[in-house]
């Protein structure tokens, strides 16, 4: 099944973020596709690169890079990202910012939409 | 952030040129703004500003340029709601020209 | 793209127009969506049918007031705009209390509709 992701509570703060991330290991586990991720709201500080965490806790904005990486395609929202300081500069590697007309366009591809929210 | 003199005044603009605070808008602004973009102001042009204008009052957003060449189009006739004809008095694009022009805020850019 | 049906899209309001910022951002993405031609609905329940109330004044809040941007939704191709009523009369709110044209439906038919959705987001 092809499924799409929709990112709307930002890291620590909040389980959305470690339940999107545990989904769509489950989901690729099970041979299913990942259309995209789309951060949303606060979920777009999901993808700062300036965290700074302790070593005992999970790294939430490089594990994120790291799904990425493995070619996951992470949408940031470029009106969200404004909002809260998420520029280009910040941004961690294999993740974009872009248009929402994007979370669009995973509506129509997937045959799920999953919100992790609040 | 940059500044522009209007009658005496200096207007106060943000990094692309759009008024810092959209209340500071009249319509000596709107001419020094459309010079800041190469536009010179004809009856064509104060329709799509007015219009913004009015729509802006209306529902608090600038309208996206399929609904205002439609909106555009009802208002002011068939030759004239068309995306060209906009482009043509808007060269740069009417969401960001005439936008600023008309004192609207800046476009999110979210499509 | 391949040729396919429109997609059945519907957000789901349930918050307060202020007091977080969900209201307003999911009025964002319903904006860009009806640009897509797919079959896109609103519907308003819990506190966010406060976000049709008319008479709203946020000066002392400090925040922008955006409830106007409702009524752009027809243009903008949100076909179909509901208010659940169990929301309404919990609220004391009637038609006359709104600022747009919406349709009133009980929960059991907003249930109905919404599994029969492609696509539900909630804001």
């Amino acid at each position: 099944m092809k499924f799409g992701i929709l990112v709307q509570e930002g890291p620590y703060n909040h389980e959305a973020s470690d339940s999107a991330y545990h989904f769509i290991q489950a989901a690729l586990a099970k041979g299913h596709e990942i259309t995209g991720v789309f951060f949303y709201n606060d979920g777009v500080t999901n993808t700062t690169k300036l965290m700074d965490i302790p070593a005992d806790d999970r790294h939430i904005s490089k594990r994120w890079s790291e799904l990425g990486a493995k070619g996951v395609e992470l949408i940031v929202c470029v009106a969200a990202a404004k909002r809260r300081g998420i520029s280009p500069d910040v941004l961690i590697d294999n993740a974009r910012i872009d248009g929402l007309g994007q979370l669009s366009e995973l509506c129509i591809e997937s045959d799920r939409l999953i919100t992790f929210g609040d | 952030m940059s500044a522009l003199e209007v009658g005496g005044k200096s207007i106060e603009l943000d990094e692309d040129g759009f008024l810092a605070d959209i209340a500071d808008w009249n319509e000596d602004i709107a001419v020094a703004l459309a010079k800041t973009e190469n536009v010179d102001m004809t009856d064509a042009h104060w329709e799509v500003v007015n219009f913004l204008r009015e729509y802006y009052a209306e529902y608090k957003i600038a309208p996206m340029i399929r609904i205002l060449t439609k909106a555009i189009g009802k208002k002011f006739g068939k030759e004239k709601g068309n995306t060209k004809y906009l482009y043509e008095l808007y060269p740069a694009g009417p969401a960001k020209q005439a936008c600023k022009i008309a004192g609207l805020p800046k476009p999110t850019g979210c499509v | 793209m391949e040729e396919q049906a429109p997609r059945k899209i519907m957000f789901v309001n349930r918050r307060a127009p202020h007091g977080s910022i969900y209201a307003y951002e999911g009025l964002e993405v319903i904006l860009i969506f009806g640009a897509y031609d797919q079959e896109i609905s609103a519907v308003f329940l819990d506190d966010a049918v406060f976000s049709l109330k008319k008479g709203q004044d946020t000066s002392e809040l400090g925040v922008k007031e955006f409830s106007a941007t409702f009524r752009a939704l027809e243009a903008y191709g949100v076909e179909n705009r509901y208010v659940e009523k169990e929301s309404m009369e919990q609220r004391g709110l009637t038609l006359d209390d709104l600022i747009m044209d919406v349709e009133v439906v009980d929960g059991a038919t907003l249930r109905k509709a919404m599994g029969e959705q492609d696509v539900l987001l909630p804001f």
